[in-house]
């Protein structure tokens, strides 16, 4: 009875000394975040294109906005890439420690990404609550209708939770991530190009200059079109041969029979070409694929069906890879995979590359490189991409990453949101500017127009002359016309193999690709299940017909090689600033 | 005379050519990338630790190796503990169907682990076990407990009928006799086993990357993150790789004597 009796007070006592301790410490948590938001703005994100009061104004709305999901354990996943790694190990830490949301960044491979995206998209079982996804699968989420698009998450159940300072207009990449319907599907995380890379020392050394001149008739400079590149590649590889006592190359690419040697391809090599239609980001109806779509339909990829894979601009520019990965580039470069032939030109005996991603300008301005001046800067430089016979203005001209924030609708809502926070977070203007110099994969207009990267940019070869030209809309990622990226993408490599090593003609090899994508497509048809606009295929018709048609797929030009054109590089800048 | 230095000579050959990756390995992982990419170096001309210190510094790369190792260990135990009964029956008692059931478990070894990928994901994550340890050995028990109870059976049969009739007519319990005096006859099966229990379970990676995601992640799994869209980071692979070959090391090294026994399934 005692016993019974004392029970009740100590319990009541204990209850209230809770209470306060909770109320105690949730004031005190909120105070250590805040605490914690001062010193990463103060320490780690100095650099920034809004003020210090700004900045904490978003960090005290991103404590405020995490208030109710303090304490859960989310997981975000993206490929490996620099601007990831700083995300992983700097803003997944900053994030945590200000929101109280124990938040873990992975990092895996980009085609472990895709099959865990894959996994959880045919299982519907949650994986992952946040993806760093390409935009090159918009074609694909749009039309399988597992992503919640962002643009719903911002007007329904996030709508409290999404940053009143996104300012989605300063973003650079929307485009890309929005769906025929017009609804924006994913948020741009980071982006880089595909560009034309050169030695700009050997091309100003007046020698060469006039060497070149003397052959083929007009100056050497940033080739315009594919004949000038051909006429440079050749120029360097068989005429000039050595630089200084070191053996040099006039291109450079991969050839091995490995998955890399696809993106070479569905990296936009025929927009370059010219084989799609016109249109920004992609040609329409007919993309750089060659898949084309009616009314957001794809209906077929062969020429036979109104595509155009393989068509003569397509066959034309397979046709030039082989060739001049044979007869101008380094012989082992037949054998090398994308990661291989990557940092070949950084070894200083690559004269030019027509296909070159601009990822790789970090680890081409290291110190002591053959291709870095002694004073750090570099000397080579990148610049717009030549384009093919086929190309008119109006058109694509070459690839653009865009790495961005996906989510599934098989992910539990709160945990969802959560994510969505982050997401937030890792473009916030408080952070992005410090992101985009650590991984140099700019998103917004503002960091671009930033007056950190105008003092960086004698470093950065051209990068930053390149993303704040006007010419920067001609680089796009892969567009809405393909349905299925993952299961298309993947055939690419194992047809274009056969071209690459003299097994099958271009011809050959692009008409079994066309047909494997068209069955491909035939069997998403058949199974229909593609909730939005899966393809149709058309009839199977003389492809006479589609030639004859207007745009793509375009006849067979009766000369492939105009005359070759260039433009200096100081010129080519000099437009781009007039343009502005 | 002549015949053996001839052998010799032959024999060390054969082991520069077989040891000759693995030194091109522990050689790169001391190398900076830009000496791995820049041409042909025999030794690390700027040698280098960095590329250790870079996984033993973070918790994302060392964590790795923590979980394969937690989940080989587990899995190495649960193969063994159903194991060894099984093959007990096996040796000692006839029953209907034994002989087709004894080939059948070896049959589960014969499909690739692709074909489980998705029927494993989809029961894990079901009953909440996706991402965890237990997953992941659960998953590789299908694998080794049909190898463990055919190498088990093999090392039992060869111990005679007469010990376990003895042991009775002694006065032990089952349970005495087959921990007390049966075990220790077959301890070198019992390493073996453990041996290609943890051999499989370590290298296997297709079941052990999709049924976990973040906690229980392997570190074949995370060594795939050298692999991104600026190249690859080719030292921090071959650090990492030079890492998982040390515990195999220690594994073989306990075993050395009874391998080869255990590659004829304890018959000999």
């Amino acid at each position: 009875m005692f016993k019974n009796n004392k029970y009740p007070r100590t319990m009541l006592l204990g209850a209230a000394i809770g209470a306060a301790a909770l109320g105690l410490s949730l004031q005190a948590s909120a105070n250590e975040n805040l605490d914690a938001a001062e010193k990463w703005v103060n320490n780690s994100f100095k650099r920034s294109t809004l003020t210090k009061e700004q900045q904490m104004q978003e960090m005290k709305w991103f404590i405020e906005a995490a208030k109710e999901f303090r304490g859960m354990d989310i997981n975000v996943v993206s490929e490996t890439i620099a601007t990831h790694e700083y995300e992983s190990t700097v803003l997944a830490k900053a994030f945590s420690e200000i929101t109280g949301i124990n938040l873990t960044h992975t990092l895996i491979q980009e085609g472990d990404v895709i099959e865990k995206l894959q996994t959880q998209m045919q299982s519907g079982r949650n994986i992952y609550d946040g993806w760093v996804n390409d935009s090159d699968l918009i074609g694909t989420h749009f039309r399988y209708g597992k992503v919640m698009p962002v643009e719903d998450i911002m007007n329904g159940e996030g709508k409290n939770l999404t940053l009143p300072t996104l300012d989605l207009e300063d973003f650079i990449g929307l485009e890309f991530t929005t769906g025929p319907d017009g609804k924006l599907y994913q948020l741009p995380d980071q982006q880089f190009a595909n560009l034309y890379w050169f030695r700009a020392d050997w091309f100003e050394r007046d020698d060469l200059k006039k060497q070149f001149q003397d052959i083929y008739g007009y100056e050497l400079g940033v080739p315009v079109n594919w004949s000038a590149y051909e006429d440079i590649a050749e120029f360097f590889s068989v005429h000039v041969k050595e630089i200084d006592g070191e053996k040099v190359y006039g291109h450079m690419d991969y050839g091995k029979k490995d998955p890399s040697l696809g993106w070479r391809f569905t990296d936009a090599w025929f927009s370059m070409a010219g084989a799609g239609d016109k249109g920004l980001p992609n040609g329409l109806p007919v993309d750089e694929w060659g898949i084309r779509v009616e009314e957001c339909h794809p209906v077929g990829s062969s020429v036979s069906r109104g595509g155009a894979t393989n068509g003569p601009a397509a066959v034309f520019a397979t046709t030039k890879y082989v060739d001049w990965l044979r007869e101008f580039a380094p012989p082992e470069a037949q054998g090398m995979t994308f990661s291989e032939a990557g940092p070949v030109p950084a070894q200083g005996g690559v004269a030019q590359q027509i296909f070159w991603y601009t990822a790789f300008t970090a680890s081409m301005i290291e110190d002591g490189l053959p291709v870095v001046n002694e004073d750090g800067t570099p000397k080579w430089r990148m610049a717009p991409s030549p384009r093919g016979p086929y190309w008119e203005e109006g058109m694509k001209l070459g690839y653009q990453d865009v790495g961005s924030w996906t989510f599934m609708k098989s992910t539990p809502e709160k945990r969802r949101l959560a994510a969505w926070l982050y997401a937030q977070f890792t473009v916030s203007k408080t952070v992005s500017l410090e992101k985009t110099i650590a991984g140099l994969t700019p998103i917004r207009e503002s960091d671009i127009e930033s007056e950190a990267m105008t003092e960086m940019a004698p470093k950065l070869g051209g990068l930053v002359e390149f993303y704040r030209s006007p010419a920067r809309v001609q680089w796009s990622p892969t567009g809405t016309n393909v349905p299925d990226y993952p299961k298309l993408a993947q055939l690419w490599w194992q047809y274009i193999a056969q071209a690459a090593s003299g097994e099958a003609t271009p011809q050959k090899a692009l008409d079994g690709l066309a047909q494997a994508q068209d069955r491909v497509m035939e069997r998403l048809e058949r199974a229909s299940v593609m909730p939005n606009c899966g393809p149709k295929l058309n009839e199977e018709r003389d492809p006479q017909y589609w030639l004859d048609q207007p745009g793509s797929p375009k006849a067979k030009l009766a000369n492939e090689k105009p005359q070759g054109k260039t433009v200096a590089y100081d010129e080519l800048l000099k437009t781009w600033e007039e343009d502005r | 005379m002549k015949q053996t230095r001839s052998k010799n000579i032959g024999i060390t050959i054969y082991i520069v050519l077989l040891l000759t990756p693995i030194y091109w390995l522990l050689n790169m992982s001391f190398k900076t990338n830009q000496e791995i990419l820049s041409g042909l170096t025999l030794w690390p001309e700027n040698f280098t630790f960095a590329n250790y210190a870079v996984i033993f510094t973070d918790p994302s790369w060392y964590n790795g190796y923590l979980n394969s190792m937690l989940y080989v260990s587990i899995n190495v135990v649960i193969t063994l503990l159903v194991a060894l009964p099984a093959a007990y029956a096996f040796s000692r008692y006839k029953f209907v169907g034994d002989k087709h059931l004894f080939f059948w478990l070896l049959s589960n070894r014969m499909a690739p682990p692709a074909v489980f990928l998705l029927p494993f994901f989809q029961l894990y994550s079901s009953i909440g076990l996706f991402d965890t340890h237990i997953a992941v050995a659960l998953a590789h028990c299908l694998f080794n407990v049909p190898l463990a109870v055919w190498i088990l059976e093999g090392f039992m049969s060869g111990v005679p009928r007469e010990y376990d009739e003895m042991a009775y007519i002694d006065g032990y319990s089952f349970p005495k006799f087959f921990v007390k005096i049966f075990l220790p006859m077959i301890r070198s099966g019992i390493g073996v086993t453990a041996f290609f229990a943890f051999m499989f379970s370590w290298v296997e990676l297709l079941l052990a990357r999709t049924l976990t995601s973040v906690d229980a992640q392997p570190i074949a799994a995370i060594m795939t993150r050298t692999v991104g869209a600026s190249g690859i980071d080719w030292g921090v692979l071959a650090a990492a790789g030079v890492l998982t070959i040390i515990p195999g090391i220690l594994v073989i090294w306990f075993v050395r004597n009874h391998v080869a026994t255990g590659f004829a399934l304890g018959r000999v």
